[in-house]
């Protein structure tokens, strides 16, 4: 037992019966947490990001439901407010209908907020039961223990949505509040969609730890481009679990640049051949911030391919972890899978972990993986400034495009502007004295 | 426009300059020959304000201002223009994005007013039709891929734009075969006016055919220890460099 997980457990985790086969598993989430607490630098998956250091002195308290209107301080606004798109507001962890927009949902097409799903009788045992390598284990006991809110997307076979949805979070809960949401995604058969999310914090220190179970069944294709701009003094955990059957597709893009400690965990399992995974990861860190972004691929079957790039921004004295690891089971023969970690270092004080794991049973298969940690190449600032371009755009230009790898994979325009909008942002608030 | 006096300038703490004194008048083209480490490639970056060169004596004025005491970009601005004797390859930033941001800042800097984008493109599109430059090089990122003929035909279309009153080319027939080094030459000369000069850096007589200099000196051991006109280039290519070294200064 640990005393630490204990007594978070025992103001955090929900103790109103939600439903039945839910309740049980709470049971059993919470023992698991009580029994291992927050994972901290001894065990080896968590080496470079101490949970425990970080909350160890705070005493959380789960956030509370707001109502009313919601004020969004300037520099916090939703980076794809312009995209038409099916929206669900969360604030504080807990779904807002009166500040979302689910207005015309097609047919085949089931959106709710979890807390709405469970009273109707929806069960997710499936969803809950899924995939969970070892290392995210305790944030996946931890979030069963404590969410009681989420989204739940469900499209039924075939089904094309031609506009996205968006999924909005808002913290702004005042000191030392916890915020616990698990979303549920489920694509049928063929169905595509695109599934943007957002998520924005201000104020004083809070936890944020958001979970996501994804299922793409045979053939179905889901494009997830995220958005993590924490509050300054903010943790931040978001994981997600996805289950890809056979030749269906997972792209993810992630733009990560708020909160005091992150960590973006992605573990991903093949269920059917020639599937694949693209996981991108675009991150700007400065101050004492610290971003970890942790993938794990399992090709559990034959044929599948995964691509995973991380490509960060460290100034100041910010920390970057990659930790990538690839697993191809012994008969996951033509496998085919790539990860790679790039870190730019604007100061002498940052710094950047990388570390690749890789797990391979099977012979005819092909993975790669690789790190490198540079700085901006003086050369290029050279022949930017002598044709006239002064030196901070110069080096603008050289950090956006060391970032276009992954921004650019981005279909869909708008999308890919609204990211590249707010890493520009990024470096106008840079100006503010924050940088080295 | 350019009046350099008894220049020295180290490399991490190498002397490479030794006293270089060259005087260059408006609408004037000078070229600089010499045999290789004779110190032609550290004058060019000198004059263009690399870091990692350090002047430990000696003047350069340039238009009556001390050059040495503007940053890159603002000699730049001022006029200069450095032709890269390898072009740098700068992945994902695009030829096009990278052009129109060098002239707006120039613009900028001289207080003139910013091209928008229809205005730029119109100007780009010219220019890069004499040069041979297509619109493929244009959206693809600068010299990233491009082959030794493209990165210089490149660079004299970003000179054609930014229409320097100083042009210094850093051995720009350098990787060029006869055909490409008649596309780069007849750009060049197109920038040839009564008021903008030249500095062309050359180790073979060849690009002189082409670009035909007013004045030719010899860099040996970092000094300048010939000077003469166009027909001392020819004599150098007679004769080789082999005759010229320190003691002839």
């Amino acid at each position: 037992m640990n005393e630490q997980a204990s007594a978070y457990l025992k103001a955090n985790a929900v103790s109103a019966p939600q439903a039945s086969w839910l309740d049980t598993r709470r049971r059993v989430a919470k023992q698991a947490f009580a029994d291992v607490g927050f994972p901290n630098r001894r065990v080896e998956a968590w080496r470079y990001t101490d949970l425990v250091r970080q909350t160890v002195k705070t005493g959380w308290e789960p956030a509370e439901p707001v109502s009313g209107a919601l004020t969004v301080p300037e520099g916090c606004e939703n980076p794809f407010a312009a995209i038409r798109s099916w929206v669900l507001v969360f604030v504080n962890g807990f779904f807002r209908g009166d500040l979302s927009d689910l207005a015309d949902l097609p047919e085949g097409v089931e959106i709710l907020s979890l807390d709405k799903a469970l009273a109707s009788g929806s069960n997710f045992e499936a969803a809950f039961d899924a995939y969970g390598p070892e290392a995210v284990a305790p944030v996946i006991s931890l979030n069963t223990a404590c969410a009681r809110d989420g989204a739940v997307i469900r499209l039924g076979k075939g089904v094309k949505l031609d506009r996205p949805v968006q999924l909005v979070h808002y913290t702004s809960p005042g000191k030392a509040k916890a915020t616990h949401m698990r979303h549920i995604i489920e694509l049928a058969e063929d169905a595509q969609m695109t599934l943007l999310e957002t998520q924005i914090g201000w104020g004083d220190a809070y936890l944020v730890d958001r979970l996501t179970n994804i299922t793409l069944a045979k053939g179905a294709a889901l494009t997830h481009v995220r958005v993590e701009d924490e509050g300054e003094s903010a943790t931040h955990l978001s994981t997600v679990l996805g289950d890809v059957a056979a030749g269906a597709k997972y792209e993810a893009t992630t733009l990560a640049l708020g909160g005091h400690m992150g960590r973006l965990q992605t573990a991903i399992r093949f269920t059917g051949e020639a599937a694949h995974a693209q996981s991108d990861t675009a991150y700007l860190m400065r101050g004492h911030q610290h971003l970890d972004t942790t993938i794990i691929v399992d090709h559990a079957v034959p044929a599948c391919t995964s691509d995973a790039l991380a490509k960060g921004v460290l100034d100041g004295a910010a920390t970057g972890v990659f930790q990538g690891k690839v697993i191809v089971a012994p008969h996951a023969q033509q496998s085919d899978a790539r990860q790679m970690s790039n870190a730019l270092l604007l100061s002498r004080d940052a710094a950047m972990n990388a570390k690749p794991e890789l797990e391979i049973y099977a012979d005819d298969v092909q993975c790669a993986h690789g790190s490198t940690i540079g700085e901006i190449d003086n050369d290029a600032l050279f022949y930017l400034r002598s044709r006239g371009i002064d030196e901070e755009t110069a080096r603008r230009l050289l950090i956006g495009a060391f970032l276009s790898d992954v921004l650019e994979k981005i279909e869909n325009e708008s999308v890919r502007t609204a990211l590249e909008e707010r890493s520009h942002a990024w470096f106008e608030s840079a100006s503010d004295g924050a940088s080295s | 426009m350019l009046e350099i006096k008894d220049l020295h300038a180290s490399v991490d703490g190498k002397p490479i300059l030794k006293g270089i004194s060259l005087s260059i008048g408006e609408g004037e083209v000078h070229a600089i020959m010499g045999p290789n480490g004779s110190g032609k490639s550290t004058l060019s970056n000198v004059l263009a304000g690399r870091e990692d060169y350090e002047i430990t004596s000696g003047s350069i004025i340039y238009k009556g201002k001390d050059l040495t005491e503007l940053a890159i970009e603002e000699r730049a601005s001022a006029g200069i223009f450095l032709a890269f004797q390898y072009p740098i390859e700068i992945p994902g930033v695009t030829t096009m994005t990278f052009l129109k941001t060098a002239v707006n800042a120039q613009r900028k800097a001289r207080g003139e007013e910013e091209l928008d984008a229809v205005r730029f493109l119109k100007l780009v599109r010219g220019k890069a039709k004499a040069l041979n430059v297509s619109e493929d090089m244009l959206k693809r990122p600068l010299n990233v891929g491009f082959s030794g003929g493209e990165k210089k035909r490149a660079e004299t279309l970003q000179m054609s734009l930014l229409e320097p009153s100083l042009a210094i080319l850093d051995e720009t027939d350098s990787g060029l075969d006869i055909d490409a080094l008649k596309v780069v030459a007849e750009g060049v000369n197109a920038l040839r006016s009564p008021t903008n000069s030249m500095l062309v850096i050359t180790h073979y007589q060849r690009l002189l055919d082409y670009i035909v200099p007013d004045f030719v000196h010899v860099l040996a051991g970092g000094r300048i220890v010939r000077s003469g006109g166009k027909e001392l280039a020819l004599e150098l290519e007679e004769t080789g460099y082999a005759n010229v070294n320190e003691s002839a200064a």
